[in-house]
């Protein structure tokens, strides 16, 4: 078991004729995902890596059969049309990759989705990796294996980068993941850390759940809160990143759109909210091996 | 990109949003020919970026032309809040002040606060109001946080119609505020105060917004004032580093960058390892000299020139070059970027140069970095993803505390 993806999980790209697009398809290929179409308006008929392409979502469902997740592959500002065409064909998961959406094309979109019952993942996020099942997005590369490993860890992070840091950090010191999964840095993310901990909660593969904290936001706070209404009961590991941002004035932006210094809620608030829900917050992250064998 | 407030009212104004007239400027002389142009009373106000102005003393009401001089000479061309300016030069906190803007005194009957954001845990714009206009809305939600309203809104339709029954703003003047929020891809815009006139109209006596970064690449026609990272007027290293990004989505290189006190360059990969690196380093005992991030899978141009820029500092005692373990970024191709920018630099870097990276290509990365020491004589230290970023970060202070001293004993 995993959550978000496994096995069986149906995907479709869209934008699969651009560089990026074809070098997700050919990782997803190698890693046994079940890639069955992609969309490029305009080049129907064409393959990618044996993919068939499509020129809509909709035609490549009549084609290719029932999809569980698009990933979105395309420039930022032609993200909000593609994303609306797989909601509205009412794909159950919208994984996006692209960097630099407009603030205001994501709160469209994301509310699209909500009317729809569609979740949507991202924007700017990695991907997501069930070790050993499929994985969607960029996550682990050309080479997940090297990284990630099957376990009992689930974890999750707005930042891709820090998805494989951890990931190594876990395998390294002999535990596996569950699934991990990268949720984007922008302002506004269709899946949050909450969101995930009620997915985590459900799924037996999973014993504890590691997050990577950031500068800005509200994640941590939703979190802490969930677990307060006893809605995860798992143990949860938190490390925090941003400590030295603390000092500089408020609204300074640092490298994710949504690291925002002094954004809702600061580093002590989120300390504080965490540690009195109950979960565990990481002084230093190598501290969190420890913290797992602690809590297995 | 936070505006000043006269930029705010331009974004106001696109939607059809008024505010008293009102004259921009930057000398004593300007000063003296707007007078003749507004009646007084004339509200004088500098124009800095940061928060608190009124309670600093940078809002003044003059009735004659002697209070706006003296108000020019005080504030024009010096830092504010004047008890900051103490540390300029520094990454300051302090500003200093370009512009002052005069205005016409409104009178009117009542003062709100209304806003426009995002609530990133619904992930929906809403708009905030109060009665307590001229009070921040942090101190009135403390005092009464039954007097904060907020309606949310559906970003695609607008704002509802239902929502502003019996409402002191009303639903043609929220719709406008919604489009010029939209229109301009605002991340914020807030008034406060917001006038009720005595004809029912609404002013903006003050205008703060914050543009969406994302957003500015659908709005050529923008003509707003580059600002800093943390300050108004940004440093020459800043506006070199957003420039980078300009009119190429593929990847980002240097589109946050501040420039801070200390002497350690950093090149750091990826939003959430960057403030771990820079975390790490501050644990260690280090000062950085820059924040800044590449990610994202930037070409080899778009490194070289934020090496270049991130090494321009004077008196640097060494290099961090750290991320997590990538997934998606070519290693090699980022740091042949590095490569080309740690060349070029003049004079020859002769400080020590520490390197933590893994992922798609690293080994060959190394490889051609070691290369490049032996060959031109750098101080390069190698890590690689099975060192945890704060190792590298202590290693990183050592080295540079070493070369430190052996600089000093030099001299």
């Amino acid at each position: 078991m995993a959550i978000l993806i496994n096995k069986s999980t149906r995907v479709l790209i869209q934008g699969i004729t651009g560089k990026s697009g074809t070098q997700a398809a050919s990782e997803l290929l190698d890693y046994e995902t079940k890639l069955v179409a992609g969309v490029t308006p305009g080049k129907g008929g064409e393959e990618v890596d044996t993919v068939p392409v499509f020129n809509s979502v909709v035609e490549a469902m009549e084609a290719a059969g029932p999809i569980d997740v698009s990933m979105v592959y395309v420039p930022p500002l032609l993200a909000k049309a593609a994303a609306l065409e797989a909601i509205s064909a009412q794909i159950p998961l919208v994984h996006i990759f692209v960097e630099k959406i407009p603030v205001l094309d994501v709160a469209q979109i994301l509310a699209a989705a909500a009317k729809k019952g569609v979740r949507v993942l991202g924007p700017a996020s990695v991907g997501v990796i069930s070790p050993g099942e499929a994985k969607i997005g960029s996550i682990g590369g050309p080479n997940p294996s090297a990284v990630f490993s099957k376990g009992q860890v689930g974890v999750i992070s707005k930042s891709g980068g820090m998805c494989s840091e951890l990931a190594m950090l876990i395998t390294t010191s002999g535990f596996g993941q569950s699934t991990v999964v990268g949720v984007g840095g922008d302002l506004l993310t269709g899946t949050s850390f909450a969101d995930l901990l009620l997915e985590f909660e459900d799924d037996p593969a999973t014993k504890v759940v590691v997050a990577f904290g950031e500068v800005g936001g509200s994640s941590e706070i939703e979190a802490a809160k969930l677990i307060k209404e006893g809605k995860f009961t798992k143990p949860f590991i938190v490390f925090l990143a941003g400590k030295f941002a603390e000092s500089l004035p408020k609204d300074t932006a640092l490298g994710h759109a949504g690291a925002i210094v002094g954004l809702e809620a600061n580093m002590e608030e989120k300390i504080k909210a965490l540690r009195g829900a109950g979960a565990i917050v990481a002084e230093n992250f190598e501290d969190i091996p420890a913290l797992i064998k602690k809590s297995i | 990109m936070k505006l000043f407030e006269f930029e705010g009212h331009k974004v106001l104004a696109s939607a059809g949003i008024e505010s008293p007239a009102f004259i921009v400027c930057e000398t004593a002389a300007q000063v003296k020919a707007a007078r003749t142009k507004l009646k007084f009373p004339v509200v004088a106000k500098v124009q800095v970026l940061s928060g608190g102005r009124g309670k600093a003393g940078g809002v003044q009401v003059c009735s004659r032309e002697a209070g706006l001089l003296e108000f020019a000479k005080e504030f024009l061309g010096k830092e504010f809040p004047p008890r900051l300016a103490r540390s300029s030069g520094e990454a300051g906190h302090g500003e200093k002040v370009k512009y002052i803007l005069l205005a016409q005194k409104a009178s009117f009957e009542a003062e709100y606060y209304v806003s426009i954001t995002y609530d990133t845990a619904l992930r929906k714009p809403f708009l905030m109001f109060s009665e307590k206009g001229g009070m921040e809305i942090e101190e009135v939600a403390r005092q009464n946080p039954e007097e904060v309203i907020k309606i949310y809104i559906d970003p695609v339709a607008g704002p509802a119609k239902g929502d502003f029954k019996k409402f002191p703003v009303s639903f043609e003047f929220a719709t406008k505020l919604w489009e010029a929020f939209s229109k301009n891809d605002c991340r914020l815009l807030e008034i406060n105060p917001l006038a009720k006139t005595e004809g029912g109209k609404f002013l903006a006596l003050d205008a703060k917004v914050i543009l969406d970064d994302n957003g500015l690449g659908r709005h050529e026609d923008f003509d707003f004032i580059p600002k800093g990272a943390i300050t108004a007027a940004p440093s020459e290293r800043e506006l070199a580093a957003k420039k980078i990004d300009e009119g190429d989505y593929r990847g980002s290189a240097g589109s946050a960058f501040l420039d801070l006190a200390g002497d350690i360059a950093i090149l750091a990969s990826g939003g959430g390892a960057s403030l771990l690196v820079m975390d790490s380093v501050a644990a260690a005992g280090g000062k950085p000299a820059n924040y800044t991030e590449y990610s994202g899978n930037p070409s080899r141009e778009k490194v070289e020139k934020l090496t270049r820029i991130a090494l321009s500092r004077p008196r640097l005692s060494g290099c961090l070059v750290a991320g997590a373990v990538a997934n998606f970024t070519d290693i090699y191709e980022t740091l042949a970027g590095f490569a080309d920018g740690l060349k070029s630099v003049k004079p020859k870097v002769s400080y020590p140069i520490v390197v933590r990276r893994g992922g798609p290509r690293q080994e060959e990365a190394y490889k051609m970095l070691k290369t490049l020491a032996k060959r031109e004589g750098f101080d390069i230290h190698l890590f690689g993803p099975q060192t945890p970023i704060s190792a590298a970060a202590r290693e990183m202070v050592e080295l540079s505390e070493k070369y430190k001293s052996k600089s000093k004993s030099k001299v």
